[in-house]
C-alpha cells in the first residue's frame, strides 16, 4: 500500500478503531492539492529558470559578441602597432635583432641584414647565434670563435649584465654592439655602424691636440709629452726644451698678407722636422713661436748644435708663391732638470731665454741662465712702480721752446715727459718709454700726457703751439681720437694749437688704419709732424703718402752738419722738397750758435735744441713765453 | 538517564507516563503552538509535575512526536541525568542588532571547565541567528557542542514565544548546558534542497538584510517565482531557500530562510547573514530527497552516542519550518526516515522552526543553518 495511503487511514481511524471516512476524504483531498501545487510550483520554476537561462544564454552571446568584436579590434590594434615597430625597425640606423633564452632569433631589422649581408632565406627566426655567426664568419663581417663568442654572451646575459662591444670588422668598419638582457631570459642587440662618429671622434680628439695650420703638437700635446718625457729626467736623463719665435714675422704679415705668412709657417713647420729625430718633438704654440723637445740631451753641446743647425735652416731664403722671404729665428733653451723638472717651469725659462736672445740681437740662440729670471723679475717691479707713479702722479712734463728763425719769435713748445721718482729724482724717458710701451701702460701715460700738454698750453700766449710725441702703440689705439677731443675740449684749446709728433716707425706698421687715423686728426685741424726725420728706411715715401705739416729733421744731421759729411746736402735737399711740399722744417738738436746760422743758410723754418733753451718747467716755460726775445735767443 | 514523553491536547490535558520518575527529572523541554503556550498555563502545570526540573520550551511551526506531527497538541519529555550537572541561561533578545551581545551574555553563563554541551532555543524573529551562535562559541570555544533552535510561529512570522524555567515569552534565548563527563551528545545536520537556476551575485545587502541579487530587487525575483503563492511571503519564500557560498570559501555553504519582507523597500530579512559579494542559487525540494536528508542527518546524530551502552536516550528533531510548508501531508515521510536510525525504543520529539543551529558537517563549526533537519541525539554513559 502507498505509504502515504496507509498514513491517512491511519490518521482517519476513531478512537473505536473504524475509519473516520469523512476524516479520510479530506485528507486525500488535501494530499492531492497540495500535489498539484508542487506540480505547479515545479512547472512554473522550471518555465522560469527556463526562461532566466536563455536569457542568460542570450546574455552570454551578446557578452561573447562584444568580446569578439573587442578582440579583433585589439587585433586590428596590434597589427597596426606590429606595422608601426616594424617600420619604426627597418628605418632605424641601427640594426637590431632579438634573441630568446635558447640563443635563437626571434626577430631582426632589415638594416640589420643590410649591415652584414645576410641573406632572408637564412635569416629566419629559430636561427641560433652560433649559426649566424659562422655565417657571417664565412663573409668576412665577424673575426673570432663563434661558440666562445655565444658562450660569453650567453653567460653575461644570463647574470642580467648589458653588454657593450665596439667591434673592428674585416672590412674596416667599426660596430657598436649593445646585448641587452630581457627578462624572459634572451637579449635584444642593437649594432650601430660608428666608423664615421669614430673618425669624426678622432679628428677632434686630433685636433684638440694639434695645430690646424701645421698639424704639429700644439701646446697642449707639447705639454703632456714633455710631462711623459719628465719621466725619463726624474731616472737621470736629460732633456731640453727649445723656445722658438720668427724674428720681424709680423713684418711679413703686414707686408704680404696672411696668406703668405700662413705659408711661410708651414714651411719653417716642415724644416723644423727636418731638424729632428723621431724622439723629439716640436710644436707650434701658436703665431710665429714654436717649442721644441729635445730627448735625451745629454750634452749641452748638442743642443748648441741643434740650435744652431735650426738658426741656419731657418734663415735660409723662402720661395713663397712668387716672394723671396727671409727670416730669422731666436731660440730660448732650458735644460731639465737644471733649468726646471715641470714642464711650466721649463717652458717658461726657455721663454725668459728666448727673450735674452732676442735681446742680444736676434737670430741667434741663448740658453737660459738664472739672472734671466732676475731681470725678468725686475721688470716685473717695474712694472708695479710704473702703474704706481701713474696713479700717484709722480709724471710731470717738462717742455723745450722751437724757435722760429723768421721772426726769432717761439712758436710752439714741446712737451717732455719726466718721471719724478721720489727716491731717484727725475728719470729721463729713455729710462722707462719703452718698459712702459711693452707692459701696455704707454696708453694711460699718453693720455694724461695728452690732458696735461693742452691744459698747460691753454695758460699760454694764443699764438704758441704745444708739440704731443704720439708712441706708435698710441697711434693704433682706437682710443686716441677720443682723448685727443676730450684733451682740447677739457683745456678749451683751439685744435690748431696742438702738434703732434710721430716717428716713421708709427707708418711702418698697419699703415692704412694709421693713415687714416691721422687724417681724421688733420680733420680736426691738428698740425702733424713727422720727428725724427731722416733715420727710418724710406723716409721719402712717406711723405707721398701723408701731408705732413712738419718736418723735424734728426739731431744727427745737424750735429753732423760741422763734420762735413753728407748732412748738409741731406739738410739742404730736406728743407728745398720740405719748402717745396709747402712744410715748415725744425733743426733738432740745435746746440751752438755756429749750427744755428748754418740750418737758417739752409733753409730751415725752425730750430729746437740746448742752443734755445733747455727743456723747462711748466712755470719756467710760462715765464719765458712772456719775457723772450730774439736777442736773448742769440745770446743764450 | 532516564526520558519520559509526554504530550498535551485541549481535549485530554496532559497524558504520558512518568513511572514515578517525575520527581527525579531535572529536565523537561517542551514545544507546542504559540497559542497553546501563551498563557503560562501549560507552563504552571508542567513546573508543578516536575518541581525539580529545568523547564525549556518554545512555539513552533508544527511539534513533532516521534514519527508524528501536530499542530494543536504540546509535544514533552521529561529527563532525569544520573551524572550530569545542568545550568539554565536565559537571557532577553530585544532587537536582532543585539544577536551577538545575547550570545556572549548566554555563554558567559553557562562556560566552564567541564560544560560539554549546550541546547539552545531562541526567538524566532528578534534575532541575527548566525550572530547568536558566534556570541555563544566566541565566549565556550568551539569544541563546545551547540545546537537548538529558533522558535516558530507555524507559517504566520508574527511572535514566537521561549521559557526557561518560566512562562514562554517573546525576546528570550534560553539554554540548557550540559555538564561532566557522563553525558554524550550526538548532532547531525542535512537539507536535501536542490540548486536550481543561475547563480546570482549578492550586489546589495545589509546584514541579514537583503536589497538585490544580480543588480535586481532580491523581493522581485522571488516574488516572480512564486506567482499566486507571493501572497502568502514571507512564509512562501521558504518554499525557494536561497543557499549562500562565500566564493573565497566555495565549499562552505549555508542555506538561508526568509524570515520577514518590506514590500515597500523590496528587501528580505533573513534568519542570518547575506554578506555582499557571495553567491547566491535558488534551491527547490523534492520530498524523497528532503526526507533522505532527514535520515542522514538521524545517521550521523545517533552515530555520535553507543546506543548500546545507554541506558535512555532521547533524539530531539529541529526541522525547518519550509520544509513542512512544502512537503505538507508527506512531511511525515521525513520523520519515519529519521526515525528508521534510531529505532522505536529511543524517544524522539521537536518541532518545526525557523532556523537550526547545529555544527555544521565538514567544518564542525556550529551555525545558523535554515531549511534543514538537525538532530540531537542525547544520552549518559553508564557508569
Amino acid at each position: 500500500m502507498n505509504k502515504l495511503f496507509a498514513r491517512q487511514l491511519e490518521k482517519a481511524k476513531t478512537a473505536a478503531g473504524e475509519t473516520d471516512l469523512d476524516a479520510l476524504r479530506e485528507l486525500i483531498v488535501t494530499a492531492y492539492e497540495q500535489s498539484d501545487r508542487d506540480r505547479r510550483r515545479t512547472d512554473r520554476s522550471i518555465s522560469l529558470m527556463v526562461e532566466e537561462l536563455d536569457q542568460l544564454n542570450r546574455s552570454l552571446e551578446r557578452q561573447v559578441a562584444d568580446r569578439t568584436a573587442t578582440l579583433r579590434e585589439r587585433e586590428a590594434q596590434l597589427q597596426e602597432q606590429n606595422i608601426r615597430i616594424d617600420a619604426a625597425l627597418n628605418n632605424m640606423s641601427q640594426g637590431l635583432a632579438m634573441f630568446d633564452s635558447s640563443a635563437r632569433m626571434v626577430i631582426c631589422s632589415k638594416p640589420y641584414m643590410t649591415m652584414y649581408g645576410l641573406p632572408p632565406d637564412l635569416i629566419k627566426p629559430g636561427i641560433t647565434v652560433s649559426e649566424l655567426l659562422r655565417y657571417r664568419l664565412k663573409t668576412g663581417t665577424f673575426a673570432g670563435d663563434p661558440d666562445a663568442y655565444t658562450e660569453t654572451l650567453l653567460a653575461s646575459t644570463a647574470k642580467g649584465y648589458a653588454v657593450s662591444n665596439i667591434v673592428e670588422l674585416p672590412d674596416g668598419r667599426t660596430i657598436l654592439v649593445l646585448n641587452h638582457p630581457m627578462a624572459n631570459g634572451g637579449w635584444v642587440a642593437t649594432h650601430e655602424d660608428i666608423t664615421e662618429r669614430r673618425r669624426a671622434e678622432k679628428k677632434i680628439a686630433h685636433m684638440a691636440r694639434h695645430d690646424s695650420l701645421t698639424d704639429l703638437p700644439n701646446r697642449v700635446l707639447f705639454q703632456e709629452r714633455l710631462s711623459e718625457a719628465l719621466v725619463d729626467v726624474h731616472r737621470g736623463k736629460r732633456l731640453a726644451v727649445l723656445y722658438l719665435d720668427l724674428d720681424h714675422f709680423k713684418g711679413v704679415n703686414d707686408t704680404l698678407g696672411h696668406l703668405i705668412g700662413d705659408e711661410l709657417l708651414k714651411v719653417v713647420a716642415g724644416r723644423l722636422r727636418q731638424c729632428l729625430r723621431d724622439t723629439d718633438t716640436v710644436a707650434r704654440f701658436g703665431g710665429d713661436e714654436f717649442a721644441i723637445i729635445q730627448a735625451a740631451a745629454e750634452n749641452p753641446r748638442d743642443t748648441a748644435a741643434l740650435a744652431a743647425r735650426i738658426c741656419q735652416e731657418l734663415s735660409a731664403p723662402y720661395e713663397l708663391t712668387g716672394h723671396a722671404v727671409m727670416v730669422d729665428v731666436s731660440i730660448g733653451i732650458a735644460i731639465a732638470p737644471g733649468d726646471g723638472t715641470e714642464p711650466v717651469e721649463l717652458i717658461k725659462n726657455a721663454d725668459m731665454a728666448l727673450y735674452g736672445a732676442k735681446a742680444d740681437g736676434r737670430g741667434t740662440y741663448r740658453f737660459f741662465e738664472p739672472a734671466m729670471d732676475a731681470r725678468m723679475k725686475s721688470r716685473r717691479a717695474l712694472d708695479l712702480t710704473l702703474r704706481k707713479a701713474l696713479a700717484e702722479g709722480q709724471f710731470e712734463l717738462h717742455y723745450q721752446p722751437l724757435l722760429n728763425l723768421t721772426d726769432n719769435r717761439i712758436t710752439c713748445c714741446e712737451a717732455l715727459v719726466r718721471w719724478n721718482h721720489p727716491e731717484r729724482g727725475l728719470i729721463q724717458p729713455a729710462e722707462f718709454i719703452p718698459a712702459a710701451e711693452e707692459l701696455g701702460l704707454i696708453v694711460p701715460l699718453g693720455e694724461w700726457v695728452m690732458r696735461k700738454a693742452c691744459a698747460d698750453a691753454a695758460t699760454w700766449p694764443d699764438d704758441i703751439k704745444v708739440a704731443v710725441n704720439l708712441s706708435p702703440i698710441q697711434v693704433m689705439s682706437a682710443n686716441l681720437m677720443p682723448v685727443v677731443i676730450g684733451a682740447l675740449a677739457a683745456a678749451g684749446l683751439p685744435a690748431s694749437r696742438l702738434e703732434l709728433e710721430i716717428t716713421e716707425s708709427v707708418l711702418m706698421q698697419n699703415t692704412d688704419a694709421t693713415l687714416a687715423a691721422l687724417h681724421r686728426l688733420r680733420e680736426l685741424g691738428v698740425k702733424i709732424s713727422m720727428d725724427d726725420f731722416g733715420t727710418g728706411y724710406s723716409s721719402l715715401s712717406y711723405l707721398r703718402k701723408f701731408p705732413f705739416d712738419k718736418l723735424k729733421i734728426d739731431r744727427c744731421f745737424i750735429s753732423g752738419l760741422a763734420e762735413g759729411d753728407d748732412s748738409l746736402a741731406i739738410v739742404r735737399a730736406v728743407t728745398s722738397m720740405a719748402r717745396s711740399l709747402g712744410m715748415i722744417t725744425t733743426a733738432e738738436g740745435v746746440e751752438t750758435e755756429q749750427q744755428l746760422e748754418h740750418v737758417r743758410a739752409l733753409g730751415c723754418t725752425e730750430v729746437q735744441g740746448y742752443f734755445i733753451s733747455h727743456p723747462k718747467t711748466l712755470e719756467e716755460i710760462s715765464r719765458m713765453l712772456v719775457s723772450y726775445s730774439p736777442k736773448q735767443a742769440k745770446t743764450a | 538517564m532516564h526520558a519520559d514523553q509526554i504530550s498535551w491536547a485541549e481535549a485530554t490535558g496532559w497524558q504520558g507516563k512518568t513511572n514515578g520518575a517525575a520527581g527525579k527529572a531535572n529536565l523537561v523541554l517542551y514545544f507546542g503552538v504559540r497559542q497553546a503556550l501563551a498563557s503560562g498555563a501549560r507552563y504552571e502545570e508542567l513546573r508543578a509535575k516536575f518541581p525539580r526540573a529545568h523547564i525549556l520550551g518554545c512555539s513552533t511551526g508544527g511539534q513533532i512526536q516521534n514519527d508524528d506531527i501536530s499542530d494543536d497538541e504540546i509535544a514533552a519529555v521529561a529527563l532525569s541525568f544520573d551524572a550530569t550537572q545542568l545550568r539554565l541561561a536565559c537571557e532577553p533578545a530585544p532587537h536582532p542588532m543585539q544577536s551577538r551581545t545575547c550570545g556572549e551574555a548566554i555563554g558567559r553563563q553557562l562556560a566552564g571547565d567541564d560544560l560539554a554541551g549546550i541546547f539552545v532555543l531562541s526567538d524566532g524573529l528578534n534575532i541575527n541567528g548566525s550572530e547568536l551562535v558566534a556570541g555563544i562559541t566566541g565566549v565556550v570555544g568551539e569544541k563546545v557542542s551547540l545546537t537548538g533552535g529558533l522558535a516558530g510561529d507555524g507559517a504566520r512570522f508574527e511572535e514566537t514565544l521561549v521559557g526557561g524555567d518560566c512562562a514562554p515569552r517573546t525576546q528570550l534565548v534560553a539554554a540548557i548546558g550540559f555538564y561532566g563527563k557522563a553525558i554524550r551528545i550526538g548532532h547531525g545536520s542535512a537539507g536535501g534542497w536542490d540548486e536550481f537556476g543561475p547563480r546570482r551575485k549578492i550586489t546589495r545587502s545589509k546584514g541579514n538584510v537583503l536589497f538585490e541579487l544580480d543588480g535586481e530587487p532580491a523581493l522581485d525575483l522571488y516574488e516572480r517565482y512564486l506567482g499566486d503563492e507571493a501572497k502568502g511571503l514571507p512564509g512562501t519564500a521558504l518554499l525557494f531557500p536561497l543557499r549562500i557560498r562565500d566564493p573565497q570559501q566555495p565549499d562552505n555553504d549555508l542555506v538561508r530562510t526568509v524570515l520577514a519582507v518590506d514590500r515597500d523597500k523590496r528587501s528580505m530579512t533573513f534568519a542570518g547573514d547575506v554578506p555582499e559579494g557571495w553567491t547566491s542559487q535558488l534551491m527547490r525540494g523534492n520530498f524523497d530527497r528532503l526526507a533522505a536528508g532527514a535520515g542522514e542527518a538521524a545517521r550521523a546524530a545517533s552515530a555520535g552516542i553507543n546506543k548500546s551502552s545507554h541506558n535512555g536516550s532521547v533524539a530531539i528533531l529541529v526541522s525547518c519550518i519550509g520544509r513542512r510548508l512544502l512537503m505538507g501531508q508527506r512531511t511525515m515521510d521525513e520523520l519515519e526516515a529519521a526515525g528508521a536510525e534510531f529505532g522505536p525504543e529511543i524517544p524522539r520529539l521537536g518541532f518545526y522552526s525557523y532556523g537550526e543551529i547545529s555544527p555544521h558537517g565538514p567544518s564542525g563549526i556550529c551555525q545558523l543553518h535554515n531549511q534543514t533537519m538537525t538532530v540531537t541525539a542525547i544520552t549518559e554513559a553508564t557508569g
